[in-house]
């Protein structure tokens, strides 16, 4: 019981923050003044799609994290709450594509064609941006999720 | 306007003469209880060609469509619901007086999943009726939800009409009930007493769409 | 025909529901409960802009920054072009000039050969782009996802006379409008069918002008992309209600959800690619061959001028494009490719984008509607001209009530 608990209280806290974070994106977008960074965590609300579109999308995501928590144990609110980490994997999850894509071509300066391997791994240093910050919550959330549905 | 309906005749709008490979195939009436999900069915299966009117001398409303699939053309009436045919109120009075106007239609009846015998007792009187008669039975994603199983299978067996189960919300089934249409069927009622009492050997065909009354032998 | 007694009906009903009524066995799973949260609008909406996020995000992802920027381009620049311009002789000649381009360009856009731009637009821009799109769009598929998301779609497309399944030709038009056309075939009535596929040959962008628009104006590709699909509202909205004829609803077949094998999608992903390969490459050559020839002979000039003072004043854009125009018969990609290298403000360029994507279906897509009946054809053509020149005026004023035209 209690490990339940922990992990529904985990699912209402990290729906928070997807929530606010997920506002944060689209107001860095709506504001138009440049990246905005905090430590690690980088929003640069420059592009529509990323920003507003996939903000919103984050910022569902946490909600559904929070009512899967709030709605107790049973089945509807394990649904939800998987449901808004997988949202929030999804967009985190495009945005490490993105970070691959971008980090496996050499660049324009350069001549080859191929990144090397330092430069490849160079591509994922941080700042991140807030739904890849968020990822292993949701991994963990979702995993501890389906474990319990497999008991 | 004239200009433009030459250049676009549509083969299958309901009034104009039928083209070719277009057919004006019947009436479908939906019957049921009140708060069925009849009104979502109908809505999956005219779109948004409804017109609502008054049954005449009435104030309950009567909405009409029409459905086409595959080129073939079915006028569709909601009926108003109803529990029984036997009329203790206006709705129920005009129900059973477009029942008795349309002996020839086909009767789609709708019952809910997870409420069936009150639309049992409806879909009863509907196959006393005579009425050519196949079976939806809907809201199968609550009943799901609740943990009920209805199987159609054995209904229809027991029956000898098709039944096809349906989610008019989700969209689940409306195919499937729509493929059916051709297959209504007459039931006997007193065979299906029989059926009940195990006297008459069932069918084995399971196939959806199968009435399992014999008669495909 | 028997008549029974209420009694009897009721013990009838209740011998009937017991043989066919079973509670408690069916017990709900978690997939069970997530495959009801993605279709109830509350839950489902979320799902479907994610869905639809992800597919842009790859797509501009692999396309933009892998494929094109990262290696098509430094191959065709870098290697391809210096060294066809090295090894064709006679730079002076109208064969270099057709064939390989301007002799003092650096990169392939620029130069406008047959064998430099025309193989950098298909190869380098499109097949990446066409390649990403229909895999994604395969494994949407065969997950079973489309018809949920048509379902969800269908009362918003009610609105504008449409079914929720017609977004299944929309989506397919965004990788070529030339399969989107067929697949308005599942649709009832002439009406509809002409309008789905009006409304696609003319607001819907295919996967190679969006591939180019990446490279070209990825600023503003969200805003066109935007404007292209108001119009298709709001288009659709007037077709449906003056165009005679029924639109009856759609019945859509929603399968459960399942698990998209990789023989099959790789299957209809070979299929479609390598179709759209031996389609576009041939029409891209062939494109740049005949605009080249039109330029050599000075019928583009001729045009321009003659058409100029519509092109200034109604559309807001300059006389030049009336190449890119010309172009966008063929091919649409061609054509913005072409446009960016017009010096032109960044309104004009966006009102550009527009006219080349709504003014003319490609040759491609012409053979097809042709194909569907010469009557659609015709209609499609008149709808055509009408919204090329109310919308192009419209957004010409809104361009100038904004001070940017």
């Amino acid at each position: 019981m209690n490990g339940k608990i922990a992990l529904r209280t985990l699912s209402v806290v990290a729906g928070t923050a997807a929530l606010l974070l997920g506002l944060a994106d689209i107001l860095v977008w709506i504001g138009g003044s440049g990246p905005f960074e905090i430590g690690f965590m980088q929003i640069a609300g420059d592009d529509f799609f990323r920003w507003a579109w996939g903000g919103a999308v984050v910022a569902c995501g946490g909600l559904l994290l929070i009512a899967g928590g709030l709605r107790g144990a049973g089945l509807e609110g394990r649904a939800r709450a998987l449901l808004g980490a997988v949202l929030v994997s999804l967009i985190a999850g495009c945005d490490i594509f993105g970070m691959i894509c971008t980090s496996i071509p050499a660049g324009e300066e350069s001549e080859a064609f191929f990144n090397s391997v330092a430069g490849f791994i160079g591509g994922f240093a941080p700042p991140y941006t807030p739904a890849v910050l968020l990822l292993p919550f949701m991994l963990a959330i979702a995993f501890f999720l389906l474990r319990e549905e497999a008991t | 306007m004239r200009l433009l309906d030459r250049f676009f005749s549509c083969h299958c709008s309901g009034g104009t003469a039928p083209d070719a490979g277009c057919d004006h195939e019947g009436t479908l009436l939906l019957i049921g209880n009140p708060n069925v999900g009849k009104s979502a069915l109908f809505n999956r299966l005219t779109g948004g060609s409804a017109t609502v009117s008054n049954y005449p001398g009435t104030t309950v409303d009567v909405t009409r469509g029409s459905l086409i699939a595959d080129h073939q053309v079915w006028e569709v009436i909601d009926v108003p619901g109803a529990y029984s045919l036997e009329p203790r109120d206006a709705a129920e009075e005009v129900a059973t007086r477009i029942v008795a106007e349309h002996p020839d239609a086909v009767a789609v009846a709708v019952l809910d999943a997870t409420r069936i015998e009150r639309g049992l007792y409806l879909l009863l009187q509907v196959l006393e009726g005579g009425m050519r008669t196949v079976v939806a039975v809907n809201m199968i994603d609550a009943a799901r939800a609740k943990g009920v199983l209805v199987d159609t299978a054995a209904l229809q067996q027991l029956l000898g009409v098709p039944v096809v189960s349906t989610a008019a919300t989700t969209g689940e089934g409306i195919r499937d009930l729509v493929g059916i249409l051709h297959k209504a069927q007459v039931a006997n009622l007193a065979t299906v007493r029989d059926r009940l009492a195990g006297k008459t050997p069932q069918t084995r065909v399971n196939l959806p769409g199968c009435a399992g009354c014999g008669r495909c032998g | 025909m028997t008549s029974l007694s209420m009694d009897e009906r009721w013990s009838l009903a209740d011998a009937i529901a017991g043989r066919a009524v079973r509670t408690g066995v069916y017990t709900r799973s978690l997939a069970d409960a997530l495959g009801d949260l993605t279709i109830s609008p509350l839950t489902g909406i979320p799902v479907a802009f994610a869905v639809l996020y992800a597919f842009w995000s790859i797509f501009s992802s692999f396309a933009g920054d892998l494929a094109t920027d990262g290696f098509m381009v430094k191959l065709f620049d870098a290697h391809w072009l210096p060294w066809l311009q090295s090894v064709w002789p006679d730079p002076q000649s109208i064969l270099y000039f057709l064939f390989v381009g301007d002799p003092a360009a650096d990169n392939c856009f620029e130069a406008f050969g047959v064998l430099t731009s025309g193989l950098f637009v298909s190869i380098g821009v499109v097949l990446p782009a066409v390649f990403i799109f229909y895999l994604t769009m395969t494994v949407l598929e065969d997950s079973g996802y489309l018809p949920r998301l048509a379902v969800l779609a269908d009362t918003l497309l009610h609105r504008i006379g449409l079914h929720g399944y017609a977004v299944v030709p929309m989506i397919l038009g965004l990788g070529c409008n030339v399969p989107a056309i067929t697949a308005t075939r599942i649709l009832e009535t002439d009406k509809q069918r002409f309008m789905m596929m009006t409304l696609i040959a003319i607001f819907i962008p295919c996967g190679a002008q969006l591939g180019i628009m990446l490279a070209v104006i990825p600023e503003s590709v969200g805003l066109v992309i935007f404007t292209l699909l108001f119009g298709f509202a709001l288009f659709g909205f007037f077709f449906s209600r003056l165009l005679p004829g029924e639109n009856p609803e759609i019945l859509i077949d929603v399968p459960p959800y399942r698990r998209p094998t990789i023989e099959n999608v790789s299957r209809k992903l070979r299929i479609r690619t390598m179709g759209f390969l031996r389609e576009a490459v041939p029409f891209v050559l062939l494109g740049v061959l005949l605009v080249n020839i039109l330029y050599l002979t000075g019928t583009i000039d001729r045009l321009s001028s003659a058409l100029a003072p519509i092109f200034v004043v109604w559309f807001g854009v300059p006389p030049e494009t009336v190449g890119p125009l010309v172009a966008a018969f063929l091919r649409k990609d061609l054509a913005v490719a072409q446009l960016s290298t017009i010096p032109m403000t960044a309104y004009q360029m966006f009102a550009s984008v527009i006219l080349v994507s709504i003014y003319f279906p490609c040759v491609a897509t012409f053979v097809m509607l042709l194909q569907e009946g010469w009557k659609f054809l015709g209609g499609a053509i008149l709808a055509l001209m009408t919204v090329v020149f109310l919308y192009g005026g419209l957004i010409h004023l809104a361009g100038m009530l904004l001070g940017v035209a």
